[in-house]
C-alpha cells in the first residue's frame, strides 16, 4: 500500500506516525512546499518577540523521516489531484501516485483586498519564510501596525513592542479577540495592552495602504484616521488551501467536506487539518476550526482509517491558549451560546487579575474563560468535551472553589 | 512502567512531599540552602483538600498517549524511554497549550532554575528522572509517611489492592458464622426460615 500526504505539519506528521503505527510495511510519503523540515508554525509568533529561538522551532529530530522510514518531498508543491487516476502532479512535473492520499495542505493568510496590500512593508506571518521576510523588514524602533486582533495579532503586537516598535492594532469588531472572549475578559485585555503601550483602534477596518518612494506610509482606516506606519502585519484569520483541488469538486470555501471518517467524497482521499470543514462538537453543525489541537486528533483519525481501522472523530471543539508576557488566557467553546435554559456563572478577582467564566445549557458545560489561573482548563475541557452533566458530578465547576480534589479526592 | 502510585484514602495532607519536591528541584537540592536559592523551587504536585478524603494529591499521571504531549507547540514534551513524560524548560515557551489539554489540572506555570531567563514555565511531575537512574524512589515517596504515595508497577498495585478487597470481604462473612452458634435459637431458625 503507498500512501501518500500532502502537507508534513501538525495533521500530516500526526497522520503519518499513526500510518507507521497500523501499517509497518506500507510505504508513506509526504509532499510538503515547504523547503525546511516540520517546524512548530505557533511557534512564529514566539520567534518573533525572542522568546523562542530559531533552533527551538523545529518539532523532529535531523533523523526523523529515515527513523520512521518515510519518503519526504520537502520543498515540492502539489497542484494537482487526479482522483479518477489516483496521482498527485507536483509543480517540477514529477507524479506520485498513490494508493490512499491524505490532504493536509492548511491554510494561508486571508489578505484584505485594498490597495497597496502588495507592498514589501506589507506581512503576514504563517511560514517561517514570512517569519524571516518580517525579521529582516522590521523597522527597529519604528512604528508599525497590526490588522487583526486575534490570538496571532495580540501575540505579534506584544512582540513587536519587545523590540522597540509602536504599535497600533486595528481590529474590525468592537474588542480584542472577538468571538474568543466577552466583556470582563476583553476589558482586562484591553488594559493589559494600554499598559504595555499598545494603541488599540477598534470598529474599524483598513481601507487602503498609503506608500512614499515604495516604502509604507500610513495606513488609511475606514473611521477616517490614518495611521502613520513603516510596515503593517495583516493578522486577519486563515483561508483553506484548497486551489489546487479545483479538479477533484472537493475544493470549497469554507473547507474541504469530510466524514467523521475524515474521509472525502473520494474513498481513498482523506483530509485533515485546517484544510478541512469539520464539525462543532458542541452544537454539531459545520465548522472551521483551525487549531493545532484539532489538526492532530484529525491526522491522527485520518491515519488509522486510512490503514484500515475505522475510527470516528467526534468533532472539533474550539480552545485557545493566549499568553502574552505570563498574562495567560484560556477560552473554548461557545463564548455567546444561543437558545433557552442558559446559564452564565462569572468570577472576577480584579486584586489578582483572575476571572473565570462558565457558559452553562441544559445543565451542560458549553463555554469557558479564564484569565489568570487557567491551571485546570484541561478538567473543564473534559467535561465540555464529554457533555457530562454536571449536576451528576461528584463536585459541581459552578462552585467558588472547584478544585481536582473535590471531583476526585 | 514504575510510577508513584497515589492512595489518597492514606494521605493526612501534611505536604511533606511537596517540600521534599521542592528540594529535589531545587539547583542545590538540600533543604537549607534551596530556600534561600534566587529562583525559589517550586513543587510539582499539589494537595487539595478532599471531598470523601482527608486529602487528596494530584499529580501528573504520565498518560499513555499523552494529551499534554500531542498539543505541546514547542515540542517541548517528550516521553522518556522508561516511560515518564517530561518537560525540557529549554524548550518550553510557556504558553499554557499543555494546561488546556491536561485532564487532571496537574500542572503549574514558574521560573525554574534550569531556565532562569524564563519569566515562567511548564512544571509537572518528571518523577525525579536521576533518582530513576540510580534505581532510588522518586522523593515524594521517599518523603510520605502514611503510605500514599508508592513507587511501583501499577497494575502490581491495582493487584495487591484487590486482593486485599478480597481478603476483607472473605472475613467480614466468615465474622457472623462464628458469632452465629451464640445467636439465641428463635433467632437462627427465624434467620433459617427467611
Amino acid at each position: 500500500m503507498h500512501y501518500v500526504i500532502i502537507g508534513a505539519s501538525a495533521a500530516g506528521l500526526a497522520a503519518a506516525e499513526m500510518l507507521r503505527q497500523w501499517d509497518p510495511a506500507g510505504a508513506i510519503t509526504l509532499i510538503s512546499d515547504e523547503p525546511h523540515p516540520p517546524y512548530s508554525r505557533p511557534l512564529l509568533t514566539y520567534l518573533l518577540s525572542g522568546e523562542a529561538r530559531l533552533d527551538q522551532v523545529w518539532l523532529k529530530a535531523p533523523d526523523y523521516f529515515e527513523q520512521w522510514r518515510f519518503e519526504a518531498r520537502l520543498g515540492e508543491r502539489a497542484v494537482q489531484v487526479d482522483a479518477a487516476g489516483h496521482e498527485v502532479r507536483l509543480q517540477s512535473g514529477r507524479v506520485v501516485p498513490y494508493d490512499r492520499l491524505l490532504i493536509a495542505s492548511g491554510a494561508s493568510p486571508r489578505l484584505p483586498a485594498i490597495p497597496g496590500n502588495n507592498l514589501e512593508g506589507v506581512f503576514t506571518l504563517r511560514t517561517l519564510a514570512d517569519w524571516q521576510r518580517l525579521d529582516a523588514g522590521l523597522p527597529e524602533g519604528g512604528r508599525v501596525a497590526v490588522v487583526g486582533a486575534g490570538p496571532v495579532g495580540l501575540k505579534a503586537a506584544e512582540a513587536f513592542v519587545r523590540r522597540g516598535c509602536r504599535v497600533s492594532l486595528v481590529e474590525m469588531e468592537s474588542q480584542v479577540l472577538p468571538r474568543l472572549v466577552e466583556g470582563q475578559a476583553a476589558d482586562l485585555l484591553h488594559r493589559a495592552l494600554e499598559e504595555w503601550g499598545i494603541e488599540v483602534f477598534c470598529n474599524t477596518a483598513p481601507l487602503g495602504i498609503t506608500a512614499q518612494q515604495g516604502r509604507v506610509r500610513s495606513l488609511a482606516l475606514a473611521d477616517g484616521r490614518e495611521l502613520p506606519t513603516q510596515a503593517v502585519l495583516f493578522a486577519t484569520g486563515v483561508t483553506p488551501n484548497t486551489a489546487f483541488l479545483t479538479e477533484t469538486a472537493l475544493a470549497a470555501a469554507g473547507g474541504i467536506a469530510v466524514n467523521a471518517r475524515m474521509q472525502t467524497a473520494h474513498p481513498d482521499i482523506y483530509a485533515a487539518g485546517d484544510c478541512v470543514q469539520s464539525v462543532h462538537l458542541l452544537t454539531g453543525k459545520p465548522a472551521y476550526v483551525p487549531i493545532w489541537p484539532a489538526a492532530v486528533a484529525q491526522g491522527q483519525v485520518a491515519g488509522a482509517n486510512m490503514a484500515g481501522a475505522h475510527r470516528c472523530y467526534p468533532g472539533a471543539l474550539p480552545q485557545n491558549s493566549i499568553s502574552l508576557r505570563g498574562f495567560k488566557i484560556i477560552t473554548g467553546g461557545l463564548v455567546q451560546p444561543e437558545g433557552a435554559d442558559l446559564e452564565f456563572v462569572t468570577e472576577f478577582d480584579p486584586h489578582r487579575v483572575r476571572y473565570r467564566r462558565l457558559a452553562y445549557k441544559n445543565g451542560r458545560l458549553v463555554g469557558l474563560t479564564l484569565v489568570g489561573r487557567v491551571e485546570d482548563a484541561g478538567i473543564y475541557f473534559q467535561i465540555m468535551g464529554q457533555q457530562l452533566p454536571v449536576g451528576d458530578l461528584a463536585a459541581d465547576p459552578r462552585g467558588p472553589d472547584f478544585h481536582p480534589g473535590r471531583l476526585w479526592g | 512502567m514504575k510510577t508513584v502510585i497515589v492512595q489518597p484514602e492514606r494521605c493526612v495532607g501534611c505536604l511533606q512531599c511537596r517540600l521534599a519536591c521542592a528540594v529535589e528541584h531545587s539547583r542545590t537540592m538540600e533543604l537549607a540552602a534551596a530556600i534561600r536559592e534566587q529562583v525559589i523551587p517550586r513543587a510539582r504536585l499539589r494537595i487539595y483538600p478532599g471531598r470523601q478524603h482527608l486529602a487528596f494529591p494530584n499529580k501528573c499521571r504520565h498518560c499513555e498517549p499523552a494529551p499534554c504531549q500531542q498539543v505541546c507547540i514547542a515540542g517541548a514534551i517528550s516521553r522518556r524511554p522508561q516511560g515518564a513524560v517530561d518537560i525540557d524548560p529549554e524548550r518550553c515557551i510557556n504558553c499554557a497549550m499543555c494546561a488546556m489539554a491536561c485532564p487532571f489540572g496537574v500542572l503549574t506555570y514558574a521560573p525554574v532554575h534550569l531556565a532562569p531567563e524564563k519569566r515562567a514555565v511548564a512544571l509537572k511531575c518528571d518523577q525525579c528522572p536521576e533518582r530513576e537512574a540510580a534505581g532510588r524512589s522518586p522523593a515524594c515517596v521517599e518523603a510520605c509517611k502514611v503510605g500514599a504515595l508508592t513507587y511501583g508497577e501499577w497494575q502490581e498495585t491495582q493487584q495487591d489492592k484487590g486482593r486485599a478487597l478480597a481478603q476483607a470481604v472473605f472475613a467480614s462473612m466468615q465474622a457472623p458464622q462464628e458469632t452465629a452458634s451464640s445467636l439465641p435459637a428463635t433467632i437462627r431458625v427465624w434467620r433459617q426460615l427467611s
